[in-house]
């Protein structure tokens, strides 16, 4: 009998240590698919579920959307890679229904999609439908960026992002708004303080670490999976568009500081050269940029972007910067076909290259060719009646987007440290009279010319 | 515990089946025993082990979920929500309200709602309406019933105040003089015993509830004349009633929402706010065909004068081919009840802060909303720039949508106006006409962007200049020889009467009898001839066909026109020079037209109707259209008035700004 017991107890005690491993790990496993689905669908095979569960969102997103006329189009990076792989076939593939759910049930947290804001109304009926469709939604407000370098303007707060969420996914949209400068813009995502800040993993979003700026893409209507969706015509260049996309505001509460302290030139000189300098800007943009030639605005001009949001107007020049890397040789003829004739080119492509073009009414264009080293960035100057050599350095850097002159163009991102390399640390008090060969606080002596190459390291027109 | 130790040798047995394992129980239970035993120690240790990995994993998500969102998406700045007033549950509210010859208050629960003791100014009958359920100031209004007519306006508003608000009356000064027996009437059954009786410099003050209790109220008369009735302080409680009946039980939609929200804020806006027929807020007019000025932005450029704004957005939301989503109304300072109109109609509003001062502040608030209007529509070639005190035409945007090509392709033009200085009622006649002007007519116009990005914005008059932005406008610097397109029956009707250059006297002599287009879908008839060369051979034709007047005759009488219609004729009067408008002033003076300074004459010729006959006056010998004098002729020359009249009238020149 006593023997019997025990083995009955054992029994029992394994049964329901059994019941309870498992009610583990069905528990473990909830946990998980809720938390971050893709580790764990990942790590066991029983993902349909989880898969179709956002094919289902995003359908029922597409659904709420297209209810509302409201015009989004895919941004997903992760979703877009994989269509890039097969673009040729979904451009050419009918609307035949797709044997397998390829794009849309990948593993990921997050579907992202584009909003233009100019196609939309700004309708209350749209929150109000997803609410009953069942999704949770958060909207994500500040300031409108193109209000801010104005005086004391103050508008409505204007939506950068909205994030719908159903069951396990979300759906993120980037609201995109057209600047001057003929480009597109998102705004960061940054929480308030009454905010749900678990309302969804926000540091797994593809958008809204930093604002953005993109070109006006071209849009294709495909259909995948069986929604029908617009994706950019040419998604892989989007990516790559994606991936350098991070946008500098100009400081224009500073620039205002700056403006009470020296107030702006507006005499007539002033005005002019600033038109001149801005169309001549837009112009060796233009050109620049057919020709697929990265550049930013580096010495006075970047200074004026950082310093007064403005060109300066006793600067006499526009001064541009481009990699050698991404020198070609058809920048000259490119100029000069625009209508800007070569002023001088002092240096060769291997050493301390600078090209200077002459625009109308005296305005002279500037472009100093960047060379990295391992730890620094330079560029050269040349004095031409002695053949002198000198050398200005700049700590790394990476490029940013910004909006200057109505313009889109790249500005260093570390600015401050590159204003601060060229012009020192009193960089915020105006000089007037600049010598490039002395005054600047990263200039090198780098030696002279030998006389026999004078010829081709010193061209004057 | 010894013999809970795995045992290596039994491993085996571990493989068979439960079911053997118990059908060989009783041949060899030791051996089952300890392969159960085993069996439930390694189940506990795993579902041990199991635990603590659920707890680890919990755990570090849990604080990963924490560190993610505390970093990176933090708004940087901290948003500094102003404090919402706790929303108090008090029923009761005490006001004090104060009525004297030089001041006069109101405090509620001891906030000052209104203070006024400037001098010369805030004269009458100041009115306050506070919402029954909040408390909250919706409507301030001061009435100055010394002077003609006032009591009427107070009247409209009275009756415009919805039933159970709490009315505040107190007088500054004089408040009796024009206080007709209607508007006593009105006092009397709002509940005032002494309304009836309210005489010369008597101060009074009242507090009631529009067709409810009245809550107190106080007067002191005037002993003589010359002298004012003693200052009178009244101290009453006021009970507050629910949110509930204080509101309109309007169906839930979106229209409604924002409805709900301007009626608890504001009053004095008529019939928006009724609780049984509310006037609509959404106006959906016809579209436009083929719509050239659909994607154009509006600016709205406005102040405080709410009621006029409200009056404007009307009428521009109700014209045809109005796109709202393109409208922004651009309010100088940060006055809220301005955005409340704002907000009602659904639109997007920007509020500035003033800078500079009178005229310079205008132009500043110009400039920022010009800019800003680029910065907002950052593809638009154009802009449309309107005054909070306009009527905006049926076919505003129909008669815009026709012209604003000539805008793109015309480099001789600066604007398209849709107001006409000249375009008064005995002077208009023809809706489907447009002229070209030397002037900038303003009031309703289209800037081209390229004119103000590269022209005008970066020498726009700095704050220190107190210059009106449309004087400096129409400079030749700026204007540079260029031409505006302008209607013969204006698109937009002034009607402000309190502006910073604008007084009642100003607005009935200059204003008043303005004609306004009410025809919806004209179609204009000559915009091709409005090209630069082209309107120079139609006003030769004009000319060649043209019946020269008799110039014996004195040009203001009205027989100086014969009793025809739809004739040509051109009179011809003595310009000496580009700049002599002796005689043209004169001659706009007795036809009552704009004659404060010279517009509406390109190259020394003006474009009227008398009569319905099409009219063109020419200077000689200034005008190149001289030539087409007979030589017969003399042109006809009228005496300024005596001098100091002359005198009197430069200044008013200077001020005839059209705010």
């Amino acid at each position: 009998m006593q023997k019997v017991n025990k083995n009955v107890v054992l029994a029992v005690l394994s049964l329901t240590s059994l019941v309870f491993l498992l009610f583990q790990l069905y528990y473990y496993k909830f946990y998980l698919s809720q938390k971050n689905g893709t580790v764990f669908s990942k790590a066991r095979g029983s993902q349909s579920g989880q898969d179709s569960t956002r094919w289902h969102v995003v359908r029922k997103f597409l659904g709420l959307i297209s209810s509302h006329n409201i015009p989004v189009y895919l941004i997903d990076p992760l979703i877009l890679g994989l269509i890039d792989k097969d673009i040729e076939q979904i451009r050419s593939s009918s609307d035949g229904p797709s044997p397998e759910c390829k794009y849309f049930c990948a593993p990921r947290d997050f579907t992202t999609f584009a909003l233009l804001d100019k196609a939309w109304k700004h309708e209350v009926g749209l929150f109000r439908t997803a609410e009953k469709m069942g999704f949770q939604w958060l909207k994500v407000l500040n300031k409108d960026p193109r209000l801010d370098g104005m005086d004391d303007l103050s508008g409505t707060e204007i939506p950068l992002h909205y994030i719908f969420k159903l069951a396990s996914h979300a759906i993120h949209l980037v609201v995109f708004y057209e600047r001057s400068g003929n480009f597109l813009w998102h705004g960061p995502l940054r929480l308030k303080q009454h905010m749900d800040r678990k309302f969804v993993p926000f540091r797994k979003l593809h958008f809204g670490r930093y604002p953005g700026a993109y070109e006006k893409p071209e849009l294709l209507l495909v259909s995948i999976d069986d929604l029908k969706v617009q994706i950019p015509k040419n998604p892989s260049s989007f990516l790559e568009e994606m991936s350098h996309s991070r946008f500098l505001e100009c400081r224009y509460r500073e620039a205002r500081a700056f403006f009470q302290v020296y107030p702006d030139d507006a005499s007539v000189d002033a005005v002019e050269f600033r038109k001149r300098a801005k169309s001549l800007l837009h112009l060796a943009a233009l050109t620049l940029n057919n020709l697929g030639v990265k550049f930013w605005l580096s010495s006075g001009t970047c200074l004026g972007w950082y310093r007064q949001c403005n060109v300066i107007p006793y600067s006499k020049d526009v001064d541009l910067g481009i990699f050698i890397r991404d020198y070609k040789a058809d920048i000259i003829p490119a100029f000069q076909k625009a209508g800007l004739p070569l002023k001088h080119k002092f240096g060769k492509v291997e050493d301390s290259l600078e090209l200077s073009f002459q625009g109308d009414d005296d305005v002279k264009l500037d472009i100093f060719f960047f060379y990295e080293e391992d730890d620094f960035i330079w560029n050269g100057g040349t004095q031409a009646k002695s053949g002198k050599k000198f050398k200005y350095l700049f700590p790394k850097f990476t490029l940013c987007w910004t909006e200057f002159v109505e313009l889109k163009v790249h500005v260093p991102c570390e600015t401050l440290q590159y204003v601060e390399a060229n012009y020192g640390p009193d960089w915020k008090v105006p000089v007037k009279t600049w010598d490039w060969k002395n005054s600047p606080s990263n200039v090198q002596y780098n030696g002279v010319w030998p006389v026999d190459e004078w010829d081709e390291v010193i061209q004057i027109y | 515990m010894d013999e809970w130790k795995h045992n290596p040798i039994i491993k085996p047995h571990k493989k068979r089946s439960w079911y053997l394992a118990w059908k060989y129980k009783l041949m060899n239970q030791r051996a089952l025993r300890k392969l159960c035993q085993t069996g439930a120690v390694l189940f506990l240790l795993v579902t041990v082990i199991v635990n603590i990995k659920l707890i680890l994993d919990t755990r570090r998500a849990a604080y990963e979920e924490e560190e993610e969102s505390a970093q990176d998406y933090d708004d940087e700045m901290l948003n500094v929500e102003a404090p919402r007033h706790p929303v108090s549950n008090k029923k009761v509210l005490d006001v004090e309200v104060y009525s004297s010859r030089s001041k006069v208050y109101v405090a509620v629960d001891g906030t000052t709602v209104l203070e006024d003791e400037a001098r010369e100014q805030g004269r009458g009958i100041h009115v306050i309406v506070l919402n029954q359920a909040t408390g909250h100031v919706m409507a301030k209004r001061v009435f100055d019933t010394y002077s003609p007519h006032e009591d009427e306006a107070m009247v409209l508003f009275l009756n415009m105040v919805a039933r159970g608000r709490i009315l505040i009356f107190t007088i500054k000064d004089e408040g009796s003089f024009h206080l007709k027996d209607t508007a006593k009437n009105v006092l009397k059954s709002l509940g005032s015993q002494v309304a009836p009786f309210l005489s010369w410099r008597d101060m009074w003050t009242f507090v009631g509830k529009k067709g409810g209790e009245v809550y107190g109220e106080k007067h002191a008369k005037s002993p003589a004349l010359s002298t004012w009735g003693d200052p009178v302080l009244l101290k009453t409680e006021v009970h507050l009633t629910s949110v509930e009946d204080a509101e309109c039980h309007w169906p839930d939609t979106e229209l409604n929402r924002r409805r709900r929200r301007f009626c608890s804020k504001v009053e004095g806006y008529g019939s928006v706010c009724s609780c049984k027929d509310p006037t609509p807020i959404e106006f959906n007019p016809d579209p436009l065909k083929d719509n050239k000025v659909f994607d154009v932005p509006v600016a709205v450029i406005a102040g405080n004068r709410p009621n006029y704004l409200y009056r404007m957005l009307r009428s521009l939301l109700s014209a045809q081919g109005v796109n709202p989503q393109m409208i922004t109304v651009f309010i100088d300072g940060y006055y809220e009840e301005p955005m409340d109109v704002v907000e009602l109609f659904g639109l997007s509003g920007i509020q500035h802060t003033p800078i500079s001062i009178k005229n310079a502040r205008v132009s500043q608030h110009y400039k920022a909303s010009l800019t800003a209007t680029f910065n907002l529509f950052p593809d638009a070639k154009f802009a449309v720039v309107l005054e909070e005190d306009l009527d905006i035409s049926v076919d505003f945007f129909s008669f815009l949508s026709q012209s604003i090509y000539l805008l793109e392709e015309d480099e001789s033009l600066y604007c398209i106006s849709a107001w006409n200085d000249q375009g008064y009622e005995h002077t208009a006649e023809d809706p489907s006409l447009l002229y070209r002007v030397e002037t900038m007519p303003g009031l309703g116009w289209v800037l081209r962007k390229s004119l103000y990005k590269d022209e005008l914005e970066p020498k726009w008059p700095t704050p220190e200049k107190l210059w009106d932005w449309d004087m400096w406008m129409r400079m030749p610097e700026q204007r540079k020889g260029r031409e505006c397109i302008i209607p013969d029956i204006s698109r937009s009707y002034h009607f402000g009467i309190v502006g910073l250059n604008m007084n009642g006297y100003f607005h009935e002599a200059y204003f008043k009898k303005h004609k306004f287009n009410t025809v919806p879908n004209v179609q204009l008839k000559n915009v091709e001839s409005l090209r630069k060369d082209a309107y120079e051979a139609e006003i030769h034709r004009l000319l060649g066909e043209a019946e020269v007047l008799d110039h014996s005759k004195n040009p203001c009488e009205d027989s100086f026109v014969p009793d025809t219609e739809g004739k040509v004729y051109v009179m011809f009067i003595k310009m000496e020079q580009e700049a002599d408008f002796t005689t043209w002033t004169q001659l706009a003076k007795c036809l009552h037209i704009w004659d404060l300074d010279v517009r509406g004459n390109p190259k020394g010729l003006w474009r009227l109707f008398r009569k319905k006959n099409h009219f063109l006056v020419v200077g000689v010998p200034a005008s190149p259209y001289s030539s087409k004098k007979p030589p017969s002729v003399m042109p006809v020359y009228m005496e300024p008035p005596a001098k100091e009249e002359g005198a009197v009238a430069v200044p008013a020149v200077a001020a005839a700004e059209q705010t």
